[in-house]
């Protein structure tokens, strides 16, 4: 509850969004425009946030995320399908039902595809999740039980307008589920290990932490909620279709969580504003000039990365920052969360780590003057 | 500090609410400012398929622009808005909420099928009319409210299968298409199944989107064979038929449907120089000299230039039409009124009508031309009865080239 | 007899694949970044070519291998060396960015219209007068002229690659450099400007690809790249990432298992079949079959 209560912030904003929003969507009030971008919103929280489990807490590259929101949409579909003969495809009970079959599909090929995590590391690993995710895409394609092809036809909120807002509800419980979830196994002793062993694992394993235990965790958990982002999906749309789960979806994916800087808050708002930015670009540039939509796009990601990663640009960077001005307003000076989630440096932890600091992993080495000493709360972060 | 953020986040947010709120009651028609009557359409314009999208885009601006310069009907012009959905169905939600609430009366729905399966649901919901000019899904017209002026998959697998069995009897029959796209596997199922017993099982070799830069095991598989059916669109034809060349069977024929429109127009690629013959089944021929379908293509270069030009274009210049013609059809039979703010889902109701009446007949450039060198097109069957939006019009077999002799 | 066709086959296209791979695993090795933006560095060569072909085949050819080289260099300068010491995901993201760059760029300059090419027509107009379709018979069985042409280029590259990295100043420079950055630098080696020169070859081996995919008759269009970069990716995984003839053994595994699930009829899984030896093969020998294997040190 202490923990609850410390970030209450982000979920009491979101929870409340989202309550008056389902009451405006409820009522007709909100446009389809509005409606579509706030569907995708959701989807893309609950997918970089999960994503940035694996990427900004395990500190492995995935390339298969797609993959495994393309078990929770097709099984949860599926399922759905399935009851909507005799529950309703829409009913509530349905749905829930489809959420957590769908999630724990994905989740048992999240612990199929963190076993070798356990022997291959960075790239390599990189790839297997991509083909992963390639395999799923191939082999639902070619399933007729899955509707091959043309795709599986699912019960979907969107086409009926009184029902619409009940995606939304759903969408949000879920995107609070998710986002209350993983902040809180980052804030336990788990999430502490996770974090010890993307910043050495060799280290990690020296001080006891249950290695493979934890690898499998944290895939595990990640390929859970992108499950449940399938799941939502298949009731978003009329029909799912296996393409669309390509390895560049996964790679937008991944696009996002880097842009957020690898924390879960950074998360959520660069998926909002990478996805209403595509929103924008997509309709404001139709007919002769959707071609350079592409182009801005690219241009944003070079420069923003730039701007955001160059060592050169460091001091300007700290001069003018708007995350800084942002973090300031939200969070408060001090606020001993914020060292937890350092996966914002974790660009500038130095891999080869002395034994002295791995042994005192326990202690916080407080260089910046910057944040609380916590001692016994934060391991491995310095 | 903390408690301050909070509350003025919010009392933001509720004021937002509010607004929203009050600002919101009762169904809109989003068309009360339109100034021109808005045909609006999705299809790709970036990525792989755009080549498809563009010639759509290009084709339906074309006919626009005709119609406006004839003076529209009765005084009443035309706007296309078109949007980018790269061939994705997930962008179809955003495509197709920002199309209707941008003040859409009537649209081409999508160029693809893919994402012709979320448009419909949608235009379902709202009762828009669609008539596609090239989502060849079989359940793309399944509501009421959508045509197709394409052929459906099935009806091109089906009438392939019988030009086949007509022509081609005795004769060794090979299967290339793409296993992962739906217009192609969609055909190749029909067309398997309506092939004569007599030809025993076809030799099939696919590729995929993953396996298409080279077809060198595809052409050795299906070297043997005396026909090869490719329901597949033109650029991996030609792909195809380059590397087949020299080692599939000289005299072999390739045959293939609305998708091989245009592989004697690709760039670089001298279809003069592979001894193979080939034909394909369509309802348009882009290098056609004759008839409305010239006029067509002479005023498109014209234009264009060097842009893509294929039966999706032609598709999509008939579309226009065929919704301008039942418009004025509507207004000079039916004694219906539109007006340049017409809601859509009056416009629907008005150009369903129209549509499915036996009497309304639309001559257009794709399909088989009658004397005045323009087909007919209608959705209705040979006794008069609607055809749930499936087009009725008579498919050309074009030959691009017959089989030359080996050196 | 179809067993030998096949493994030809197999070869043809495993060959394009090694070639690409090869300029892969030259960037991967010394600039440790994967490049997503190598696959459209091809597409740019094959538009080179396009359109340099009605001058002259060769000079086409050697437009489009200087033209990409510095591509690959410009590329560098401005998107990659600016975040050198930042996170390596960082850099993988502006690699993602510069592809979606040049593919954007392609369309607004050439269109998207496919374009097909005669290269291997003009190059050879006096051997296709007596081999129809470029196929020598070698008693009953065909062989393509470009399939020969490929492995030819496949195996001199990577044989002058290995030559070129072991033996000359610039290329034990690379070694260096690819085994710890901070070292070579203080040894006085110009960290820089050794990358700049890897990405150049990279660059110009992908020009090369590109001519090779060319011969084989590949369509030109702006997406051409996104597949084989994804391809050669995998191809350098399967060999070894960092490894020069890992990488032409990962491209002609990858292009034989292609050509065998083609013959034993499941073309349409190839992919999961290609990718589940994949992962057997890193299941088994985790840095790839002739990767080096590293000690990990705290």
């Amino acid at each position: 509850m202490r923990k609850f209560v410390k970030n209450y912030l982000s979920y009491t904003v979101i929870g409340s969004l989202a309550i008056i929003l389902t009451i405006m969507g409820a009522i007709g009030a909100l446009p389809g425009t509005t409606l579509a971008l706030l569907e995708q919103s959701a989807i893309a929280i609950v997918l970089a946030v999960s994503l940035n489990m694996v990427v900004g807490f395990l500190g492995e590259l995935s390339l298969g995320h797609a993959g495994f929101m393309c078990i929770g949409a097709y099984v949860g579909g599926k399922l759905a399908v399935l009851l909507s003969s005799s529950l309703g495809g829409t009913n509530i009970l349905t749905v829930i039902l489809a959420l957590i079959i769908g999630g724990l599909a994905a989740g048992l090929c999240g612990f199929i595809v963190g076993l070798p995590a356990l022997r291959l590391r960075g790239d390599y690993l990189a790839i297997v999740t991509l083909a992963f995710g390639e395999i799923v895409k191939n082999i639902i394609e070619n399933s007729e039980f899955f509707g091959s092809h043309t795709g599986l036809r699912t019960p979907d909120f969107t086409t009926n307008r009184s029902m619409r807002f009940m995606l939304f509800t759903i969408g949000a419980v879920v995107v609070l589920l998710t986002i209350f979830v993983i902040q809180n196994v980052i804030k336990s002793k788990h999430g502490r290990a996770i974090t010890a062993i993307r910043d050495n694992e060799i280290a990690a394993r020296a001080t006891g932490i249950n290695v493979t235990k934890y690898k499998l965790m944290g895939f595990v958990v990640s390929a859970v909620f992108a499950g449940l982002a399938g799941v939502l999906y298949s009731y978003s749309v009329q029909s799912i279709q296996a393409v669309t789960f390509d390895y560049n979806y996964s790679i937008e994916i991944l696009v996002i969580v880097v842009l957020g800087g690898m924390t879960v808050n950074g998360s959520i708002i660069s998926a909002v504003l990478i996805t209403a930015l595509n929103n924008i670009l997509q309709t404001k540039l139709g007919g002769n000039i959707a071609v350079a939509k592409d182009l801005i796009y690219a241009l944003v990601l070079i420069l923003l990365v730039i701007y955001r990663n160059a060592p050169s640009l460091k001091t300007f960077r700290e001069k003018y920052n708007l995350g800084n001005l942002w973090i300031k307003l939200i969070k408060p000076k001090n606020d001993p969360s914020k060292v937890g989630e350092d996966a914002v440096r974790w660009d500038v932890v130095p891999t080869k780590i002395s034994m002295d600091e791995v042994l005192s992993t326990d202690v916080i080495i407080d260089t910046t003057g910057d944040n609380s000493a916590d001692i016994g709360e934060r391991g491995g972060n310095k | 500090m903390k408690i301050r953020v909070l509350a003025l986040i919010l009392s933001i947010v509720l004021c937002l609410g509010m607004v929203g709120m009050i600002a919101s009651c009762g169904k809109t028609n989003y068309a009360e400012n339109n100034t021109k009557i808005k045909i609006g359409a999705s299809g790709p314009l970036t990525g792989g398929a755009a080549m498809y999208g563009i010639a759509v885009k290009n084709s339906a601006q074309l006919a626009v622009d005709e119609i406006n310069a004839k003076g529209g009907l009765n005084g009443i012009m035309f706007e296309l808005v078109m949007l980018d959905d790269k061939h994705d169905a997930n962008n179809i939600s955003t495509n197709y909420a920002s199309l209707y609430e941008g003040g859409m009366q009537v649209s081409l729905g999508t160029v693809t099928t893919k994402p012709g399966l979320e448009f419909k649901g949608y235009a379902n919901a709202d009762n828009v009319f669609f008539l596609t000019p090239s989502a060849t899904g079989d359940d793309i017209p399944e509501f009421a409210n959508g045509y197709q002026m394409c052929f459906a998959d099935s009806d091109q697998g089906t009438a392939s299968a019988n030009v086949f069995n007509k022509d081609y009897k005795g004769k060794k029959v090979g299967i290339f298409f793409k296993a992962d796209d739906d217009y192609s596997v969609g055909i190749k199922n029909n067309f398997v199944k309506a092939l004569d017993a007599s030809f025993g099982t076809p030799v099939m070799a696919s590729f995929t989107d993953a396996t298409a830069s080279s077809f060198t095991q595809q052409v050795s598989e299906l070297k043997d064979c005396d026909v090869i059916f490719m329901p597949i669109y033109y650029d991996p034809a030609a792909l195809f038929m380059k590397q087949g060349n020299g080692t599939v069977k000289a005299d072999a024929i390739y045959y293939g449907c609305d998708g091989l429109d245009g592989i004697d127009a690709v760039d670089g690629f001298d279809i003069k120089s592979i001894t193979q013959g080939v034909s394909y089944l369509s309802h348009f021929n882009s290098n056609t000299t004759e008839g409305a379908a010239k006029t067509y293509i002479d005023a498109y270069k014209a234009k264009y230039n060097d842009a893509p030009l294929n039966q999706f274009g032609a598709a999509a210049y008939d579309c226009v039409y065929a919704i301008y013609d039942a418009m004025k059809y509507a207004t000079e039979k039916n004694g219906a009124e539109i007006t340049v703010t017409i809601a859509p889902e009056d416009l629907c109701d008005i150009l369903k009508s129209v549509f499915d009446s036996k009497d309304f007949q639309f001559r257009g450039i794709t399909g088989a031309p009658e004397e005045d060198g323009k087909s007919i097109i209608t959705w209705t069957d040979a006794n008069g009865n609607a055809t749930n939006g499936h087009v009725n019009k008579a498919p050309v077999s074009y030959t691009v080239k017959e089989v030359t002799s080996a050196q | 007899m179809k067993f030998l066709e096949t493994l030809i086959n197999g070869f043809s296209i495993g060959g394009i694949y090694a070639m690409i791979a090869l300029g892969y695993t030259m960037v991967y090795g010394i600039a440790k970044m994967l490049n997503f933006a190598h696959g459209d560095i091809i597409m740019v060569g094959a538009y080179v070519i396009i359109l340099f072909l009605p001058i002259n085949p060769v000079v086409s050819i050697i437009a489009a291998i200087v033209l990409c080289a510095l591509l690959g260099i410009t590329i560098e300068k401005i998107a990659y060396k600016p975040l050198r010491g930042a996170s390596p995901l960082a850099v993988l993201i502006t690699a993602i960015g510069v592809s979606y760059l040049l593919q954007s760029l392609a369309q607004i300059i050439f269109g998207p219209n496919p374009k097909s090419n005669n290269l291997f027509e003009k190059l050879f107009p006096k051997f296709l007068e007596s081999h129809r379709g470029g196929i020598i018979a070698i008693g009953s069985f065909n062989i393509k002229l470009s399939t020969i042409i490929t492995l030819a280029c496949v195996a001199l590259v990577m044989i002058g690659l290995t030559l070129f990295v072991k033996r000359t100043k610039i290329g034990r420079a690379m070694v260096a450099v690819s085994e710890d950055k901070g070292a070579a630098q203080l040894m006085g080696i110009n960290v820089n400007k050794i990358i700049m020169i890897t990405f150049a070859i990279g660059s110009a081996l992908a020009a090369l690809a590109s001519t090779l995919m060319m011969l084989d008759g590949q369509t030109v269009n702006f997406t051409m790249g996104s597949l084989p970069g994804i391809k050669a990716f995998t191809a350098a995984v399967i060999g070894g990432i960092g490894s020069i003839p890992g990488a032409m053994l990962g491209g002609i595994v990858l292009g034989l298992i292609e050509c065998f699930a083609q013959m034993a009829g499941l073309g349409d899984y190839a992919v999961a079949i290609e990718f589940s030896i994949l992962i057997i093969v890193l299941l088994v020998k985790p840095t790839g079959i002739l990767g080096k294997k590293r000690r990990e040190k705290v």
